[in-house]
């Protein structure tokens, strides 16, 4: 796909994907305190 | 020399930056807020102080010639630099901001010398490694707006530098963080949109993606895959640079001291993933175009400079060939001054904050009244900026490796110290001293070793699987741990102000 091998689109497309998430998770569950 | 169009756009975005300081100069009332903007910044304005100041020049010009030099191995740094604001938020942003509130720390320093109940040696130590990194970091710097500066007018290096250092440091002097704050919002929007405009450009002119990608795998298999067989970029080599970005740049003094800034805990809560995503992006498209010039210097469509750095003028030359219209270059001048301008206005102002408040107010002239220690950062702000532009006049000739240099220290002098203080609660004054002096120590040995090809004790540093900084980032590691298990518990008290345990916040 793209023009690159396919271990190139998983490993990249994996490690940002559970980035994304883990941030998203961070925002749904984050109460704060001030 | 330059046309007058080209003159015209870089003096406007010029008189728009002093304009920015003139303005802020005004706001400024007390070293609270020279230093910390009256802990006033919104949530867009944090975002984007945090991208501006992450984002160097040289990582403009520098992220497309190392996709240039190496393809897609190098794309983790797009992943793992974006990374490093999140990073910065969530394990030392919201409880550092939360007690900052109530204790009114200016610095992290202040953080450190309440923890560890350090208010001489700790926070000197840490203001004098602060300052050597952020000038090592600062110099470094200049290598950008030299080379965008003399390839746009074709100008000594020394008039170059002169006058970008001299507009940095009028606005920075006058405003403090008002000033760095509002420029980089102005500036990071600028590096936005531009690369968001121009990086496809030049990627569409390369013939698109998958041409640039099939074409790249086609010169070495290995510029397309995700890690390089062996040396840098192999996979062990990977692991140590997602350590030295997220957590090295994440720790820096003049990126962790912005999460003091902020008005509001709260925006806390999707400032790490909006931030990741607007620069990922960004990033990853810049990175692309470095893909972009490999293509198209293989199909001979340009040619590069014959000099050691030919790989971070690939982005200058893509544009000239994909743009070619003057204006534009103007334009990108203006992209790459506004990414150099956001990371060396905040490091003038961390060196500021660091003389002038942890060294003079807090150890050497405690009742110094508020003016004059106002009136003493802004005297360090010049010394710095005009300091660091003489040494990069007559650049040394490590002047790009630097900057790496700069964030490996970064990492094995204060990552330690911070993270240990903030969630556990057996680490103690003394392990704080010697993970922070061993630490540096370590970091610049190990780092010029490595630089300079040394083999000493049996050892190649040349070829060594990590980056140096790991090294020493486990050497303090293990200093903090020893240390603090054979030394005196920090007291309750402290420790429950501090809000020291495993929780980002109570």
């Amino acid at each position: 796909m793209f023009g690159l091998p396919d271990i190139t689109i998983l490993v990249f497309g994996a490690v940002t994907l559970i980035a994304i998430a883990a941030l998203v998770y961070w925002g749904i569950t984050f109460k704060g305190h001030d | 020399m330059a046309d007058f169009i080209t003159i015209a756009v870089v003096s406007l975005y010029f008189i728009a930056m002093l304009g920015i300081g003139f303005w802020a100069s005004k706001k400024i009332k007390s070293t609270e807020d020279y230093l910390v903007a009256g802990r006033s910044l919104g949530f867009w304005m944090f975002i984007l102080l945090m991208i501006g100041t992450v984002c160097s020049g040289m990582s403009l010009l520098g992220v497309s010639g190392l996709g240039y030099k190496m393809g897609w191995p190098t794309m983790w740094e797009q992943v793992f630099v974006p990374l490093s604001i999140a990073f910065c938020i969530i394990f030392f942003g919201v409880k550092l901001h939360n007690v900052a509130k109530t204790a009114g720390y200016v610095t992290v320093q202040d953080y450190l010398a309440h923890r560890y109940e350090s208010p001489t040696a700790l926070r000197t130590l840490a203001a004098v490694a602060g300052i050597i990194v952020s000038l090592i970091y600062l110099v470094g710097q200049y290598t950008a707006i030299a080379i965008v500066l003399i390839w746009l007018f074709q100008i000594p290096l020394w008039l170059a530098l002169l006058i970008a250092t001299v507009v940095t440091m009028v606005y920075t002097a006058i405003g403090g963080l008002y000033a760095v704050a509002w420029a980089s919002l102005i500036q990071s929007i600028i590096l936005i949109v531009g690369v968001l405009v121009m990086a496809p450009i030049i990627i569409f002119y390369a013939g698109g993606f998958t041409h640039v990608n099939e074409y790249i795998a086609s010169v070495n298999p290995a510029l397309a895959m995700p890690w390089m067989p062996s040396g840098a970029f192999a996979i062990p080599y990977i692991f140590s640079f997602a350590i030295l970005l997220m957590v090295g740049l994440a720790c820096a003094p003049h990126v962790i001291n912005n999460v003091l800034a902020i008005k509001d805990v709260k925006y806390f809560k999707w400032a790490p993933l909006v931030a990741f995503l607007i620069y990922f992006i960004a990033m990853f498209l810049l990175k692309f175009t470095g893909f972009a010039g490999l293509a198209m210097v293989k199909e001979g469509v340009f040619t590069l400079p014959n000099v050691p750095n030919a790989g971070d003028f690939v982005i200058l030359y893509g544009i000239q060939y994909a743009l070619p219209i003057i204006a534009l270059w103007a334009i990108f001048a203006v992209i790459v001054l506004a990414a150099v301008m956001s990371t060396t206005d905040r490091l003038m102002l961390t060196i500021g904050a660091m003389f002038s408040w942890d060294i003079y107010k807090k150890v050497l002239k405690p009742d110094a009244d508020d003016k004059t220690v106002l009136l003493l950062s802004k005297i360090v702000v010049v010394l710095s900026a005009f300091g660091t532009m003489l040494l990069a006049i007559s650049p040394p000739e490590m002047l790009a490796s630097l900057i790496w240099m700069g964030i490996g220290v970064m990492l094995a002098t204060f990552a330690v110290p911070l993270l240990a203080g903030l969630y556990w609660r057996g680490a103690t004054r003394e392990g704080a001293l010697a993970a922070m002096s061993l630490g540096l120590i370590s970091s610049l040995v190990i780092g010029f070793l490595n630089y300079f090809k040394t083999v000493a004790m049996g050892i190649q540093f040349a070829t060594i699987p990590l980056h140096f900084s790991f090294y020493a980032f486990v050497i303090a590691i293990l200093a903090m741990i020893i240390v603090s298990l054979l030394t005196k518990k920090t007291a309750e008290k402290v420790l429950n102000e501090t809000q020291t345990g495993w929780y980002f916040s109570k």
